[in-house]
């Protein structure tokens, strides 16, 4: 048995965007023990969002807690608002709340891809799906009028209509992008030094995905099928726009890259099934009532299952609200996955699992 | 060419979320994505806080991450420039007065450009660092006038430096 030596990664690191503390136990270089620390950013919405703002306004402050999928957290919060207060919200209303997901789903990942590619020291193909990222960012902003907090979802239904012409912007743009994403395909799956440094690299099994309770693109690489599009039809119509499950085998960092550029794929057919069949109807239920009694929802953000519980007492102030977000599920499966991996594949790995820790810690 | 001409035309930046909502924090890398291409400042993101001079912090300060902010601040050598990225950076935001938030960057350490906005654009924070570059160049200046007093008053030989030391030192041990 060798010397054991502990390394700590974090809170600030070039490799990390947010702050994450790992300490990682070493023995000849191999990882032989994680311990994770997340939560540096924890900020205290949940308490703010049942004391300090009214209910309405409470879908705006929820999508500060992450940048990267404020629409799918402004979304459970609208849904799971609607469930309290009774309420169904009109057919258009729930397609484009659909269409600004699967357009925040394309950016997410491919963010996500770009920055496996940095922490693999493969540069040039950071800055090219950086690039590519763009069009998602540029048809964002002509759906939602903002790059990052779109504060599309509302309670009672969306904040803004689609035009015709930005819906056949999106379409010409999706057009241009399907060759990119061949590209993208082709390095990611073909390219001989990036798949030296992520194949079979930070592999989870999928007994352990299962045991681990794992969810989103970590477990669907392991062979795991879990994906709420799929299970839940009542609050947004999923499978009438021709949602497909995903998975593989392999479980490790090339397959959730591969994962993820097939579900841009997806995503992208989705976009194009929703813009073809948006049905004509009003954008907003409007109601005097007060939220009362409990409901949940789940939705599948892009990392995984988003859970929202909430409890009102019939006045503008809910009782209660909490947050589950999918990447506070996978830090067990995340800590586990580093065992056995050489340390100088640590950040590849982190980046492979797309953690989002100021959803983590709201 | 000396080390300030490097430092104007080639700023290096760090980087420190301090408990924002990623939002701001993307837009910093889609600025240095070929579509805004900060590099062309001669801007490279580093995480090394001791070879930086421009100091980008996103978020609400919270309370554990504040220490780390001071710390990476304190390591950064002079001259250093810091510019806080975001409304919740700038004044706490919508975040301002949650239990576990301190409410702005400026309660800590000083800063020099607010940029606004929620989450601010990527044109939006390389003005701010433009402005940066700016108020980097003037601290330049000041600093140097003041190192350059520093070396009269050596020369004088009221002070001893390292090398008097040294020189001092070798006849004895030899
Ligand atoms: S200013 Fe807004 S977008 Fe930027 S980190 Fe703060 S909450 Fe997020």
């Amino acid at each position: 048995m060798g010397r054991q030596y502990e390394i700590p990664v974090g809170a600030q690191h070039i490799s990390l965007l947010e702050p994450l503390h790992f300490k990682f136990t070493t023995e000849n270089e191999r990882i032989v023990r994680t311990d994770a620390n997340v939560y540096y950013v924890h900020r205290g919405i949940e308490q703010a969002c049942c004391s300090k703002f009214k209910f309405r306004q409470v879908s705006f402050v929820v999508g500060r807690v992450c940048g990267l999928c404020s629409i799918s957290h402004t979304t459970a919060y609208s849904q799971v608002a609607e469930k309290l207060l009774k309420i169904e919200i009109p057919k258009r209303a729930k397609y484009l709340r659909m269409l600004v997901i699967e357009l925040d789903r394309i950016h997410s990942h491919l963010l996500c891809l770009s920055h496996v590619a940095e922490n693999s020291g493969f540069e040039a193909l950071f800055m090219k799906t950086m690039q590519y990222r763009e069009f998602s960012m540029e048809l964002l902003e002509a759906v939602c009028g903002n790059r990052i907090q779109y504060d599309f979802s509302i309670v009672g239904g969306v904040a803004r209509d689609l035009k015709p012409e930005t819906g056949q912007l999106i379409l010409q743009r999706l057009k241009n992008f399907m060759p990119q994403l061949e590209e993208l395909v082709g390095i990611y799956q073909h390219n001989w030094t990036l798949s030296l440094k992520n194949k079979g690299t930070g592999v989870l099994t999928r007994e352990d995905a299962m045991r681990l309770n794992v969810v989103g693109p970590f477990a669907r690489a392991a062979g795991l099928a879990v994906d709420v599009r799929n299970e839940t039809e009542d609050l947004l119509p999923w499978k009438e726009v021709g949602f497909e499950m995903i998975t593989d085998t392999a479980g490790d960092v090339h397959a959730r890259n591969m994962i993820r550029l097939r579900e841009i794929g997806v995503s992208i057919r989705l976009i194009r099934n929703i813009i073809d069949g948006l049905p004509e109807s009003a954008l907003l239920t409007e109601t005097k009532a007060f939220p009362d009694g409990e409901a949940t929802v789940r939705l599948e953000a892009p990392r995984g299952e988003l859970f929202y519980y909430a409890k009102g007492n019939k006045t503008q102030v809910l009782e209660r609200l909490k947050i589950k977000a999918p990447t506070f599920s996978n830090v067990a499966g995340m800590v586990h996955a580093f065992t056995g991996n050489e340390y100088g594949s640590a950040a590849a790995i982190i980046a492979s699992y797309d953690p989002c820790l100021s959803c983590t810690a709201r | 060419m000396n080390l300030a001409s490097y430092r104007k035309k080639s700023p290096w930046i760090l980087h420190y979320n301090a408990g924002g909502c990623n939002g701001c924090d993307i837009e910093i890398l889609a600025c240095l994505a070929p579509k805004y291409d900060i590099e062309r400042f001669g801007m490279i993101n580093t995480g090394n806080p001791k070879q930086s001079d421009i100091l980008l912090v996103t978020g609400p300060v919270t309370k554990r991450s504040r220490e780390r902010l001071v710390e990476i601040y304190a390591q950064m050598p002079e001259p250093k420039v810091v510019i806080s990225c975001g409304a919740c950076a700038s004044t706490g935001g919508v975040f301002r007065g949650m239990y576990n938030c301190e409410g702005g960057v400026d309660q800590f350490i000083p800063v020099d450009v607010y940029v606004c906005g929620c989450g601010t654009r990527p044109e939006q924070i390389i003005d701010g660092v433009v402005q940066a570059l700016a108020i980097l160049e003037k601290k330049t200046k000041e600093l140097e006038e003041s190192v350059k007093l520093k070396r009269e008053a050596v020369k004088e030989g009221h002070q001893l430096n390292r090398r008097h030391i040294a020189d001092e030192i070798k006849p004895v041990l030899s």
